[in-house]
């Protein structure tokens, strides 16, 4: 009863706050600083999880939490703070429909017909900030589906790097509860899966293709080496990184990309004035950023 | 599929009769605006409209909904045309009238798919144009509106060939105007201008409609048809397109209507195209739910 009590609250106020202007401006910021940008459906997302620091802040309108975001000397670390709020729960298997449509539809069979792809036939994906797998494994998933099932000879590899050594401790472990699967057919959750307990845990043709390495995004030397993929997705990472950051380790991305090849942020991330050379491309429902292939218009218009 | 030739269309256009005729709220509502904007008579503007209690009453739900409202609601029509201008409540008779006057076809696009892609593709040029500070913004929402008209006109003259053309395109996950040129020969840009004609809609309007695929670069109306072309793009981007994937990859920076805009309007450059689609999106959700109440006649939310 308490506990409900309590809940009624924080729906009051969160209601309160939907009408704020100054969840416009915290929008806006995040915006700024992250790119990561909240469309006005999502109002209720945002709004609850900024309660959520407001709470832990003791802090009681908008206004001040703003403040606290804006004005304070240790505003740099809220802000990261929000934005871990922010993304939390943000990882769950097949999460972008729109994003796996256009992969299988559009960008595998384009990235098959390149020259270069036709010796060895195999498709190399970089899964950056991989966080505890769902990610990683939604790929595996999806190649498995329709690259080996439709074009004979072609095989995949994935590379799934974190930061967090206990993330990677995760993912290898590779047992997942039932919000992380909550988009999976019951076909593909008993074609992929075996039930541990009250868990699901990926079998091992799933694993197969992937190799999961602790990795910094901002260790240069180790940067440099990566190289001759396909397929970089990084989502919800650069979000956290400030502008001279963000704008090397794109740059890296850039690189390890082979021409022709194709970069995904989250789902409502951009790159708008971060790094010129990608080439921002559009899907149905989803928006990626191409490296140039040849005989394509050279970057500079992203 | 035997192809119709341009010469058999307008022959088979020439026999008009099987066109709905302009409905004469809009046709008295066009010639009294299409005088200079000081010379427009507001209270005739009002009376026109009055005199369809169903149109008046839809204009002004349609008026106070979530997309077009302003701070106040409006209560009269009188009201209305003040606050949200004349040629809003132009745009507002048309987006009322038409519907319900070409919704009926049973073959084809289904009305309310139809409608959705219309009624998105004329904010989203308008959204696009005041964006782009285009001068002369009022005919944007209307030429975007009426754009896919021939869509219409095909289904009701060639009712044998264009759902089969329609299914085509749909199954080959192809864009409709491709499968028209190579099934039909010609496309419903062609069919849309005699209709525009036939309704003796502006020139810049009738021109727009005639070239939405294909914008000509130097004629008084190239903004307006590189705008919605663009718009139109969007909008089957976003989930508001003819109701099938198209897979197709768009790299909008390389279209030419792009660069004609960006070459004349300098805040294109300040546009992050990302964030746009991302916006477009929430207006989606708003244009679905208008359209099913224009269907349905129930009163639109707030």
């Amino acid at each position: 009863m308490a506990l409900e009590t309590q809940a009624m609250q924080t729906n009051a106020s969160v209601d309160a706050d939907i009408a704020d202007p100054f969840l416009l401006k915290l929008r806006d910021l995040i915006y700024r600083v992250s790119g990561i940008y909240h469309q006005e459906v999502k109002f209720y997302l945002l709004a609850s999880r900024v309660r959520r620091r407001m709470a832990v802040l003791k802090s009681g309108t908008l206004a001040d939490y703003y403040d606290r975001l804006t004005t304070r000397p240790d505003r740099d670390a809220e802000m990261r703070s929000l934005l871990n709020e922010i993304t939390i729960g943000e990882t769950y298997f097949f999460r972008s429909k729109p994003a796996i449509d256009a992969l299988c539809k559009i960008i595998l069979p384009k990235l098959m017909a390149l020259n270069v792809k036709q010796s060895l036939k195999k498709i190399k994906i970089w899964s950056a900030g991989c966080s505890t797998g769902e990610e990683p494994y939604t790929l595996s998933i999806v190649l498995l589906e329709n690259l080996l099932q439709k074009f004979k000879g072609w095989s995949f590899e994935i590379l799934a790097t974190d930061l967090n050594e206990n993330s990677i401790s995760k993912c290898r472990e590779g047992l997942y509860g039932d919000y992380a699967v909550r988009n999976l057919t019951p076909e593909l959750r008993g074609r992929y899966f075996t039930p541990a307990g009250s868990l699901l845990k990926v079998k091992d043709e799933v694993r197969a293709a992937i190799k999961f390495e602790r990795l910094n995004l901002q260790d240069q030397p180790k940067m440099l080496f990566m190289k001759g993929f396909d397929l970089i997705f990084c989502c919800n990472v650069l979000i956290y990184f400030d502008g001279v950051a963000k704008k090397r380790t794109v740059e890296h991305f850039f690189n390890g990309l082979i021409p022709g090849g194709y970069f995904f942020l989250g789902e409502c991330e951009t790159l708008f004035n971060v790094y010129e050379q990608f080439r921002l491309v559009h899907f149905p429902g989803a928006t990626g950023y191409h490296k140039p292939g040849p005989g394509e218009p050279a970057g500079g218009a992203a | 599929m035997k192809p119709i030739s341009a010469d058999a269309l307008r022959r088979r256009i020439g026999d008009l009769g099987t066109l709905p005729a302009m409905p004469s709220v809009l046709q008295s509502l066009t010639e009294c605006l299409s005088s200079n904007a000081e010379n427009v008579n507001i209270e005739r503007v009002v009376e026109l409209i009055s005199y369809d209690k169903s149109l008046a009453s839809q204009v002004l739900r349609m008026a106070n909904s979530a997309l077009f409202r302003r701070r106040v609601e409006v209560a009269s029509l009188r009201e209305g045309v003040l606050s949200l201008g004349i040629w809003r409540i132009r745009d507002l008779a048309y987006s009322c009238t038409l519907p319900a006057l070409l919704g009926k076809s049973k073959e084809g696009i289904a009305p309310t798919v139809f409608w959705r892609h219309a009624l998105g593709t004329a904010l989203v040029s308008q959204h696009l144009a005041q964006r782009l500070a285009v001068p002369n913004v009022e005919k944007f929402y209307l030429a975007g509106l009426l754009h896919d008209l021939g869509i219409l006109v095909n289904s009701i003259l060639f009712p044998q060939q264009f759902p089969a053309v329609l299914k085509l395109a749909e199954t080959s996950e192809t864009p409709l105007y491709e499968v028209e040129m190579q099934e039909l020969g010609f496309s419903h840009c062609e069919s849309g201008r005699i209709l525009a004609e036939h309704w003796r809609l502006p020139e810049d309007i009738s021109g727009a409609i005639e070239f939405h695929h294909h914008p000509p670069m130097d004629v008084p109306y190239t903004d307006l048809a590189c705008t919605i072309y663009l718009a139109d793009l969007l909008c089957r981007l976003r989930g508001l397109g003819y109701g099938y994937y198209e897979a197709r990859e768009f790299d909008l920076a390389a279209e030419p209507s792009w660069q004609v805009l960006q070459k004349r309007y300098p805040a294109a450059a300040a546009l992050d195209m990302a964030l746009f689609t991302f916006e477009l999106d929430e207006h989606a959700v708003q244009v679905c739910e208008l359209v099913d109440s224009i269907f349905s006649g129930t009163a639109v939310s707030h």
